[in-house]
């Protein structure tokens, strides 16, 4: 019996247990994921058998507006078994007219924002969540509209109410408020953080975010077919745009069980981890500049150049490649890339070495990270953070190991635990998984197969499947939920980057902390926001600046959309 | 030592001439270090001088009212041209007459709390942190240049500065002195604002500390100021404890001072880029370090080595 099955069948056995006739079915609709639907009532105690008996971790909630298929709402709570190489999806049905449902919050922590997040999109309460105000949306958007019910038109435009302020946490007594953002050096992307702080130290904090929410999710689902979404996937992070659109498609293909060709799965490795070098040492340079060391900054990044280059070489891109589609890849590797490949391997891995040392044996850097925004193994497990952050805190969680995908089962990854939860500790665990990366990227270079690059699909995607994947970003796991639907689309397209849960444990990180360690605390989660909500472009003959606005680039696109 | 009037005001104008137009070019000069470390290519050497160009040219704009606010700008720059009368540039200091070390202490200590002021009338949070933290790094670096100052008084017998430079050339490279001229330097790190001592302007965590809502004009003469100190400061240094050779010909001492202070500057700005910022506690503790290690010089002084 495969270690899959064994943890399934121990896993119904126990939900059985513990919410008897509550269990309605238990599938297995792919061999790495269990399906278990259970009535709503019985959502917390089998959440918590998951979660606290079984020691699963929680990874996202799916909210689906199903009236038309099966007349309710579903909330699907998703967990992993890292090491049984399992998903588990929890399927709540909520009726129409009582959309409400236990919050799972109180025995999952780290479920807090996914259940606001529902709430918002799909107007299906969490009886009994601590934190009443909204998520996502924004302020002035009006009550009552659930963006991601189907009902809702992907183009309404609410019309903007001006003076609605956000609903703020008021500081405790004797605190004063420090805020960092909505626009602040340190942050490449707007997001307010609010410092409760007495003289210079921390005592508290809150959050908004979300300010440059896309709907993404809503286009995938209602605009666009299932091979334009890459090319939308890809966009929805500047860094790691390849993993998200490759996450998507494994998403895809696992619901329509679609058999990706062996060189694809090679290809998709080397893309894959060529992004996570480029962004570790992005991440490196910014971390320097957050504690003012700038000479890591431009070294860092002029290493990191070269990189970029062998990306474009590849692709015709820096960034955002445009390689990902469904079954494989739509670019092979040029046939002379791999010399070129390994010299700059080699020259990066060179380069790379030197300012680690440096800044391994720096006094100064110990010391303004050593024991700085401490991440304990314990409060890491209840917030379900991923990646890096993880892995600093001795959670030893990866998704190219404990649930292989792309050629990660046949290129062994070696991965990089450090137990004491410290900013020193993420610094560590991405410096050793720099170079683990190019390790990985010459071994794959050196067993790339022959072969077809993308599976030939013949049939159209079978409607109501339903497809769970992970990739391991540099920032940690990004989930794709993908449940297919008609019109060559899916009916329903989740994602989850990993800053989701990272975010979540900024205020254990940063209380009792000087105001002066939480930029390179919340630095050292790697955050990524958002992405870039306009366009600005130079002319560089006038020297002109355009600002493009959204309305611009409709026309535009409109117009292109014209021609063709 | 008498000097006619002509003379004195003449090193005065010389000096306040010296401070004002070689402060901006040597920090175009340290800027250009930095980038080479950085791998960059860097602004031209020029650039602070069409940096306060283009600032005087700007609408001034104030975040408050009143006179001391107002003022402040050119109270602070013009708080340290004195300070560049007090300290010899190749000759004897313009202004000796008017005061010794003690004077100098205190003159070189207005123009932070200027900007201190400055800063809590500005009432930005930011500014109020960033000069609270101004204020404490002033108040521990201030007593290393006094012992390390004292230190030079004890020696030569007398507070004032043309007469501790005049022992030293007598006498020659001690040991106190030794200790006092790299407290003094560790002292000009902070003064001078740079790494891993920027604390209070830290533009990552406090977007500029005291001068984040100074602009224009304003921001100009705080520019100003803060490289002309940095330029007297290094001065200081190399004269009271590096006066070798002085050869006593104003005209070779002058641009020898100037070189010597130019590579004062180079050592403080490599320091500056290879380190990151340490947090408030870590500096003052640092500084509470550097102090006791004076203290340790003023004992060498006693006893005479």
């Amino acid at each position: 019996m495969r270690i899959e099955q064994a943890a399934a069948n121990g896993t119904v056995d126990l939900v059985r247990e513990r919410v008897g006739a509550a269990l309605i079915t238990a599938t297995q609709p792919h061999a790495d994921t269990l399906y278990l639907r259970v009535e709503k009532a019985a959502v917390r105690a089998a959440a918590a058998a998951l979660a606290d008996d079984l020691g699963a971790r929680f990874m996202i909630t799916t909210g689906i507006d199903r009236r038309e298929l099966t007349n309710d709402f579903g909330i699907l709570h998703l967990f992993s078994f890292d090491r049984g190489h399992l998903f588990v999806m929890l399927d709540c049905a909520v009726a129409p007219g009582d959309e409400r449902i236990d919050s799972i919050t109180p025995v999952v922590p780290g479920a807090n924002w996914a259940e606001r997040e529902f709430r918002d999109v799909v107007g299906v309460s969490p009886e009994g969540h601590p934190d009443p105000r909204r998520l996502l949306l924004a302020d002035d958007w009006p009550d009552g509209v659930w963006p991601l019910r189907r009902d809702v038109p992907y183009n309404l435009q609410p019309s903007p109410v001006a003076g609605v302020r956000p609903p703020l946490a008021s500081p405790p007594a004797g605190s004063s408020v420090v805020t960092i953002g909505p626009f602040f050096p340190v942050l490449e992307e707007p997001s307010q953080w609010r410092l409760f702080v007495e003289g210079e130290t921390v005592v508290g904090c809150d959050y908004r975010g979300f300010y440059n929410h896309r709907g993404i999710e809503k286009l995938g689902e209602a605009v666009l077919t299932y091979n334009e979404i890459p090319y939308l996937a890809e966009r929805i992070c500047g860094i790691c745009g390849f993993i998200h659109s490759t996450c998507y498609c494994q998403a895809v293909e696992k619901a329509a069980a679609i058999e990706v060709p062996r060189r694809a799965r090679y290809i998709r490795t080397i893309m894959l981890e060529l992004e996570r070098i480029h962004s570790h040492l992005l991440w490196l340079g910014i971390a320097g500049h957050i504690v003012g060391f700038d000479t890591v900054l431009m070294q860092a990044w002029r290493i990191r150049e070269p990189v970029m280059w062998l990306a474009e070489e590849i692709s015709g891109n820096r960034k955002t490649y445009g390689m990902s589609t469904i079954g494989g890849v739509r670019r092979d590797l040029p046939a002379d890339l791999t010399s070129k490949a390994l010299e700059i391997l080699a020259e990066v891995e060179r380069e790379f070495m030197a300012v680690r040392s440096a800044i391994v044996g720096d006094g100064t850097l110990m010391a303004r990270t050593k024991d700085v925004g401490v991440l304990a193994n314990e409060a890491a497990r209840r917030a379900c953070v991923v990646g890096p952050p993880a892995r600093g805190s001795g959670v030893p969680i990866d998704a190219r190991l404990d649930h292989p995908y792309a050629a990660y089962d046949e290129v062994g990854v070696r991965i990089a635990v450090h137990e004491e939860g410290d900013t020193w500790a993420r610094v560590l665990v991405r410096v050793e998984e720099l170079l683990e990366s190019i390790r990985l990227v010459r071994e794959a270079v050196a067993a790339l197969p022959e072969g077809p690059i993308v599976a030939e699909i013949r049939e159209e995607i079978p409607p109501g499947r339903i497809g769970v994947s992970v990739v391991e970003a540099p920032r940690g796991e990004a989930v794709h939920v993908v449940v297919t639907g008609g019109d060559n689309r899916p009916y329903r397209w989740r994602v989850r980057a990993p800053t989701y849960p990272n975010l979540q444990a900024m205020p254990v990180m940063i209380a009792g902390a000087a105001i002066a360690d939480v930029p390179i605390t919340l630095g050292s989660l790697d955050p990524c926001f958002s992405c870039t909500e306009r366009v600005e472009s130079v002319d560089v003959r006038t020297r002109a600046v355009k600002v493009y606005s959204q309305g611009d680039l409709l026309r535009l696109s409109r117009a292109a959309g014209g021609r063709r | 030592m008498s000097t006619s009037l002509p003379t004195t005001a003449g090193l005065a104008v010389l000096n306040v001439a010296l401070a004002l137009l070689l402060a901006p070019l040597f920090e175009g000069l340290l800027r250009k270090l930095k980038a080479a470390i950085h791998s960059r290519k860097g602004p031209p050497v020029v650039q602070p001088y069409l940096d306060l160009l283009k600032l005087l040219g700007k609408e001034d704009l104030r975040t408050a009212g009143g006179g001391l606010y107002g003022a402040a700008p050119a109270l602070t720059l013009g708080s340290v041209l004195v300070l560049a009368t007090l300290v010899p540039i190749g000759a004897r200091p313009p202004l000796s007459f008017a005061g010794d070390v003690v004077v100098l202490l205190y003159v070189a200590a207005i123009s932070a709390v200027l900007l201190m002021l400055t800063a809590f009338a500005s009432a930005s949070p930011y500014a109020s942190v960033g000069s609270s933290r101004e204020m404490m790094m002033l108040l521990s670096v201030e007593p290393v240049m006094v012992v390390a100052l004292v230190v030079g008084a004890l020696k030569a017998g007398t507070l004032a500065t043309g007469g501790i430079i005049v022992w030293q050339l007598a006498n020659g490279p001690t040991i106190s002195m030794a200790i006092a001229g790299i407290a003094f330097f560790l002292a000009l790190q902070a003064q001078a604002g740079k790494l891993p001592f920027d604390i209070p302007e830290a533009d990552q965590e406090v977007m500029g500390g005291p001068l984040i809502e100074q602009s224009g004009p304003r921001l100009a003469l705080f520019r100003w100021a803060a490289w002309s100190k940095q330029f007297v400061l290094a001065v200081l240094l190399v004269e009271v404890f590096l006066p070798w050779p002085g050869t006593g010909a104003f005209l070779l001492d002058v641009p020898l001072t100037l070189v010597k202070a130019l590579a004062v500057l180079v050592v403080v700005a490599l320091v500056d880029v290879v380190n990151p910022r340490l947090r408030i506690d870590q500096a003052l503790g640092y500084y509470l370090r550097v102090g006791f290690a004076s203290v340790a010089a003023l004992a060498f002084a006693v006893i005479g080595m």
